[in-house]
């Protein structure tokens, strides 16, 4: 046996002599609290097995390892298996046997409808899809395939269009001067929660200046010289803020998931804090 | 004990980072690990000594308290459950805040999902809000958990004309057509207000694209932070409010802590991350500063 | 005699009193007459009922002018109930109860036969509107109103502005695919990220090190990944002129194969197809953080001088950026997963911003789709514009309808 073999054998012998102390005195304490024997030694094995599993998660940042892996395809195959479940008893269950036999319905207790043919349509598509599977009849996936993108690209088209298209330009045609009443009220409140004029007259500025040197960066058709040089400088100035911003929110992001990780492990599982 | 924290995690922080800069100015490199470890001990020490931030409502978190305050009572709110346990952390106190608030209100609540995650994180919320803290309200009257149908946002397609065409029951299996709470509920458009919890596709896009919109209804939204900055153009128009990121949860918090006498000892978790996300953001801070600083050195040596 | 006063002076008091209880009575009924009187408020006036216009059928529109006693006069009326029958004098139903202040309701039905409220279109239907007090006894009925019939209409003019916008933008992208097809010259920008390419190219052979080309995770058939293979081509031939080596290694087997003839057709057509190896472009695994890890392995014992990606990339993006980053390489990325832009404008050395991905190999390419798209798209921009700066002109001097023409109401 070399050496490498055997230090990983030592480590995963003491990562299950650990599993197991800890299942054992988590039992002991929720006994304590109180719980009923057998829920605690479950309940027990389930915050002992997730701790487990955050920790193998998070060893990936100190090396990619077997416990790492193991974690990360536990939780693709889950999440698969789960999404697939819930798809079946939530649609095909829910939406689709109560329209078509009551025999059926009765047999998984849902509430049986009127009969309703159109229903078979989209089974027979469903059906066509699982047909990838298939080798031989691979291509009739293709079909419903087909229904997918066209119905979902029309949809998109359309939706799309209105909403971040003609709203979006809608939303743009922004007072440039907000409530002048005079110098006095103007300057009056210089608050960031954008109350005042100066500061809501200022924000709007940004807005129009953003939007339209933006676009002006993204048009292809002309040479970036002279006054379109300049506002398309003004639009690399204005993406660029935006994906500081954007970089800003992805790290409050990511901590906040950290907190939530490291507040399992403190609370759930070691119980330093309440 | 928040004060020896404090104490504490800001001597930790400090001297690392002074040896840090030292290091990374005498153009040594910097493990990565070393990086995450200061991460980690950042977030770890005010979680461990409960070191908290005040908060206060900006005018885009304000929007949505506002309107689930102004809305008479027993108006009907939908509350979107678009996230999984993975986003959970981050989106999660807002979804509990919008359902303390709208029951509290004596609004009429409506649980969806368009994940499939959704549906069962809607049913712990209605087990860990609802049946203890309102024990007065009755499923099926003045709320229900109508669950997750697969589709995207061609289930908002179909429900924005009609519910009962894709959902014939409740989770509980409960016939639409039984519940007191649906007996005038057709379609979307009959909803008060919608809010949106979630930060993936489909999530407030969506809504925003096949319901909003389309229909007129007003919405508003809790989004991981993440994708937050796509959203804003919504604001203020085609979104009543949006709450980004754990920012967002924790001053939607702090206001219904501020109004509601019943909520000044409830578990705020948003609020409880601002500790660590105000220490974690300052390190972050300081590592950029530190490593600029050792760039300019850098180059200085280098000529 | 004393026993005769005792009782007359009883019967006396009985009289008395019943007398002042009956009173009573009396004044307890009149006063409840008189205040019905009075609390029983004005009906709401001047009902009518026209069918919904722009929709799909199965809705009537109601207003009417509010009861005098809502807001005034008695301020008795609480809110209005709406009342709809098939006939004049058929049993009326309740359709919806209203707050006071109201003065429009929208009656909608359901639109096929067995719903619940179905609503069938072509039947008369007349309405009333009853102004509520607080006592459920104590209302007042406007006149009825009728016959009113619901249809649907074939035509939202709500969303006229959609359908012209829509159509105006189709009819540019097929005009300008047609016109590419047709071989026209159409103008783009050179970008100076299709420079930086060049000039990466040119540094990988100075330093004989290989380029590293990365097509990123999307399908054959996602727009990124067309895009990309047109800057592939570009890169190989380049490439196979200079003599570099090129590595591209492929996270879907479809996408591999249009790549390896990508690049065997650039080496050709820079007269090189001697020095063409069909392991340059080669198969990793279609497994997210697993395709990371073997490019990432590349990077750090091939040491590549350039790394380019192109296409789409999810939140492998930043962890491939730092580790060519840490491996000393020239990094030029591009992508319209906006998300992940900001990861390679940290990471990168320069990085094509969305829309650029597509202009970049529109300029490289000639390809008529992505050139006559972007020719479109680039239209359309400008009208947008246009339109924008006679909006903001004309909305100053107080005149709406441009920006009314962008409001979508229904």
């Amino acid at each position: 046996m070399d050496r490498s073999r055997r230090i990983s054998l030592i480590i995963f012998a003491g990562i299950i002599i650990l599993f197991i102390l800890s299942w054992i005195i988590k039992s002991t304490t929720l006994l304590n609290v109180g719980t009923e024997s057998l829920l605690s030694i479950r309940d027990a094995f389930f915050i002992t097995f997730a701790a487990f599993l955050t920790l193998a998660i998070f060893s990936f940042l100190y090396k990619d390892n077997p416990y790492y892996k193991f974690a990360e395809h536990l939780f693709v195959g889950v999440s698969a298996a789960y999404w697939m479940c819930v798809g079946f008893w939530s649609t095909f269950v829910g939406n689709f046997i109560p329209k078509v036999s009551t025999t059926l319905s009765n047999f998984f207790e849902v509430p049986p409808k009127e009969f309703d043919i159109f229903y078979f349509i989209p089974l027979i598509l469903g059906l066509m899809l699982l047909m990838r599977l298939s080798p031989k009849g691979g291509w009739l996936s293709r079909w419903s395939l087909a229904f997918i993108v066209g119905t979902t690209a029309g949809l998109n088209l359309i939706r799309y269009l209105r909403t971040d298209f003609i709203t979006q330009v809608s939303n743009t045609f922004i007072p440039l001067l907000v409530d002048w009443n005079g110098i006095g009220p103007f300057f009056s409140d210089f608050s960031l929660s954008a109350s005042g004029q100066f500061v809501m007259t200022l924000g709007n500025w940004v807005i129009f200046i953003g939007v339209f040197s933006g676009l002006i960066y993204f048009f292809f058709s002309k040479e970036h010289k002279g006054f379109f040089g300049h506002a398309s400088r003004v639009g690399i100035w204005v993406l660029m803020i935006t994906f500081g911003a954007s970089f800003g929110y992805t790290v409050m992001g990511r901590v906040s998931l950290l907190v939530g990780r490291l507040t399992f492990l403190f609370k759930d599982w070691l119980g330093l804090i309440s | 004990m928040s004060d020896i924290g404090l104490i504490l995690s800001i001597g930790v922080i400090v001297v690392g980072l002074l040896w840090l800069t030292i290091r990374s100015l005498t153009g040594r490199e910097v493990e990565r690990r070393i990086i995450f470890l200061f991460i980690g001990i950042s977030v770890a020490i005010p979680l461990l000594f409960n070191i908290t931030v005040s908060e206060k409502a900006t005018p885009i978190v304000k929007g949505i308290y506002d309107k689930v305050e102004n809305l008479p009572s027993g108006s009907k709110i939908l509350i979107s459950f678009d996230y999984g346990p993975s986003m959970a952390p981050e989106v999660e106190p807002m979804s509990d805040a919008f359902l303390r608030h709208a029951l509290a209100k004596g609004h009429k609540v409506f649980i969806m999902g368009l994940w499939a995650t959704g549906q069962s994180l809607g049913a712990a919320a209605v087990d860990k809000i609802v049946k203890p803290e309102f024990p007065d309200k009755v499923d099926g009257v003045d709320y229900i958990n109508i669950g997750y149908k697969a589709g995207n946002q061609g289930v908002l397609n179909v429900i924005i004309t009609d519910f009962r065409k894709m959902y014939a029951t409740d989770v509980n299996g409960v016939d639409l057509d039984s519940v007191e709470i649906f007996e005038n509920i057709r379609s979307l458009k009959d909803m008060d207000l919608i809010l949106c919890v979630g930060g993936g596709f489909p999530g407030i896009k969506e809504w925003v694209l096949f319901a909003a919109d389309p229909g007129n209804i007003p919405l508003a939204g809790g989004s991981a932070a993440v994708a937050t900055p796509l959203l804003y153009p919504y604001y203020p128009k085609q979104l009543i409010g949006l709450l980004g990121g754990i920012k967002g949860a924790a001053e939607y918090e702090s206001e219904m802590k501020k109004n509601y006498p019943r909520f000044a000892d409830m578990p705020t978790p948003g609020l409880n991350m601002m500790g660590p996300q105000t220490l974690a953001h300052m390190v972050v801070m300081a590592f950029i500063v530190i490593g600029n600083l050792s760039f300019f050195f850098a180059k200085r040596r280098k000529k | 005699m004393r026993l005769k006063l005792l009782f007359l002076s009883c019967l006396l008091l009985i009289f008395i009193c019943t007398s002042a209880f009956t009173q009573d009575e009396a004044v307890v009924a009149d006063s409840l007459e008189t205040t019905a009187e009075t609390i029983s408020p004005a009906p709401a006036t001047s009902l009518t009922a026209i069918d919904k216009p722009d929709d799909h059928g199965h809705g009537i529109d109601l207003s009417w002018e509010l009861s005098a006693d809502d807001g005034g006069g008695l301020m008795s009326v609480m809110g209005y109930m709406i009342y709809r029958a098939t006939s004049p004098d058929g049993s009326y139903e309740a359709r919806s109860g209203l707050l006071l202040n109201v003065t429009a309701y929208s009656d909608v039905g359901a639109m096929n036969e067995g719903e619940n409220d179905y609503m069938p279109d072509y039947t008369d239907y007349y309405y009333k509107v009853r102004a509520l007090t607080t006592d459920s006894a104590v209302f007042a009925d406007s006149e009825i109103l009728g016959p009113v019939q619901s249809f649907g209409q074939w035509f939202n003019w709500k969303r006229l502005s959609v359908l012209l916008l829509v159509a105006g933008f189709l009819f540019l992208t097929v005009y300008f695919i047609q016109k590419a097809k047709g071989g026209a010259k159409l103008f783009v920008r050179r970008l100076a990220g299709i420079e930086a390419v060049d000039e990466a190219i040119g540094r990988a052979t100075e330093m004989g090190k290989p380029i590293l080309y990365v097509l990123g995770l999307g399908t054959a058939a996602d727009i990124a990944t067309i895009a990309s293979y047109t800057i592939l081509s570009r890169v190989a031939k380049k490439v196979a002129e200079y003599q570099t080596g090129l590595i591209v290694p492929c996270y879907d087997p479809i996408v591999m194969a249009i790549a390896q003839e990508t690049v065997k057709t650039s080496y050709m057509n820079a007269g090189r197809a001697d020095a063409y190896n069909e392991d340059m472009v080669y198969f990793v695994t279609n497994q997210q953080f697993a395709y990371v890890a073997g490019v990432n392995g590349v990077m750090l014992r091939d040491r590549p001088a350039t790394n380019i990606y192109m296409g789409k990339f999810y939140a492998e993006s930043l962890i491939l950026a730092e580790t060519g980053v840490a491996a000393g390489s020239i990094q030029i990325a591009g992508t319209d997963e906006i998300s992940q832009i900001p990861f390679f404008v940290v990471a990168c050395d320069y990085t094509l911003i969305g829309e650029e991905l597509y202009a970049a190999s529109a300029y490289l390419g000639k390809e008529p789709l992505l050139l006559g798209s972007l020719k479109a798209q680039d239209y359309a921009k400008a009208c947008l514009i246009f339109l924008a700066i006679i909006g903001f002109i004309t909305l100053m001097f107080g005149y709406h309808g441009i920006v009314d023409f962008f409001h979508v109401a229904g």
